[in-house]
């Protein structure tokens, strides 16, 4: 797979982790909240071995985090019954993500 | 003082406690005494659908419970999950503490205070008993999780259901999103179990984890059904048939949901409407 097709398998990857993972936060049920977490935990271990499959330039980062942030957004805003609350926790999740695979750029 | 420690014993009328015959001069009828609790016994409640565990497990459990007896603020402990379904496939020891109230510091400490005395993975989840009389009404997973448990005291399982649109999407969201991302297999397999578990409570069906288990096997095969279970790699034709049947069986839970709560609310808008006819 081309360089731009993974960088997009991997911010649909992330996106949709990080929605479970944001779910999690927002929710009111208590027990859920780490199952939640785990299935998100499992998306993001399947992204971790899309990000090893290349060597990611600066720039190749500055995209990844832009369309990351987009798609994520989507995300959320298609799932209704996630509390309002979602949309402030965008930036600290992408940033945290991004950090955990050293694709974090200012 | 006489002092003597005795067992409470089962009379036909009353439970009672006999005074040692060598005492017998000691305390005499009509001698004013004091009864103290020392130590509860512990006793294993089980649900309908287990009918006996190992000998090993009981002393397990029963370990546990006399464990936790010490922590004022539990009151009852339920063992739950593979532990008890599964001969030696089990991953952990799932406990349920039920508390009076709100407690969130208890589940690190039931945690530590278990593995002091019980070298087993632990997996402690805590909620309070007005928590869980509300999952239980509107969680199928929940509901699920207490079809099967042994706890220290007696546990009045509610049966009422509620159909929560909202908190059946959440659990809709994973076998939603498998639908176009591929994952491990066995996630697959969890993702086909909590579908399968929705839908038999939404249709008020009789729910254990084999039964589920069965379910899975007549719809998807014995042979796909275990290399999911095993996570084993699947090939594409196998991930397509399974794509189907989830996208299906969403669906049929989507009707349902929606068709549930209108009629809900249908019900409520007619209770409404009687009270204020009244």
């Amino acid at each position: 797979m081309g360089k731009v097709k993974t960088l997009n398998q991997l911010t649909k990857l992330m996106a949709i982790a990080l929605r479970h993972r944001i779910g999690a936060r927002v929710n009111e049920n208590e027990l859920y909240v780490e199952k939640y977490a785990r299935d998100a935990e499992i998306i993001m271990n399947e992204a971790e071995k899309v990000v090893e499959q290349f060597n990611w330039s600066r720039k190749d980062k500055q995209i990844i985090k832009n369309k990351l942030t987009k798609k994520l957004y989507q995300e959320l805003k298609k799932k209704e019954f996630i509390h309002e609350d979602k949309f402030g926790l965008i930036d600290q999740e992408v940033k945290q993500a991004l950090l955990e695979f050293g694709l974090w750029v200012e | 003082m006489v002092s003597f420690k005795k067992q409470v014993s089962k009379g036909s009328r009353f439970n009672q406690i006999y005074v040692p015959k060598e005492l017998a001069s000691k305390i005499e009828v009509g001698d004013e005494v004091e009864v103290r609790l020392l130590k509860k016994a512990v006793s294993l409640n089980y649900s309908y659908s287990i009918h006996k565990i190992s000998p090993f497990k009981e002393r397990i459990i029963k370990n546990i419970f006399s464990i936790l007896q010490s922590i004022k603020s539990i009151t009852n402990v339920c063992v739950v999950g593979s532990f008890l379904t599964k001969k030696i496939m089990y991953r952990d020891v799932d406990i349920v503490v039920i508390t009076k109230e709100k407690n969130k510091g208890i589940e690190q400490k039931v945690y530590k205070r278990l593995l002091e005395d019980i070298e087993l993975n632990f997996h402690v989840i805590s909620l309070s008993k007005q928590e869980l009389d509300k999952l239980l009404s509107i969680c199928p997973l929940t509901r699920m999780m207490f079809q099967t448990y042994i706890s220290n005291t007696p546990l009045d399982v509610k049966k009422n259901k509620r159909i929560d649109k909202k908190h059946i999407q959440f659990l809709l969201m994973m076998p939603i999103d498998l639908l176009t991302i591929t994952l491990e297999s066995r996630v697959f397999y969890d993702a086909l179990r909590r579908l399968i578990t929705i839908d038999v409570f939404l249709e008020n069906k009789p729910m254990t984890t084999p039964k589920i288990h069965a379910q899975i096997e007549h719809i998807i095969g014995e042979r796909t059904t275990k290399l999911l279970q095993e996570n084993k790699l699947i090939d594409e034709a196998i991930l397509k048939k399974l794509r189907i049947i989830m996208r299906k069986k969403i669906n049929s839970i989507r009707k349902d949901i929606t068709h549930g709560e209108s009629k809900d609310s249908k019900s409520t808008n007619k209770t409404n409407g009687d009270s204020t006819a009244t």
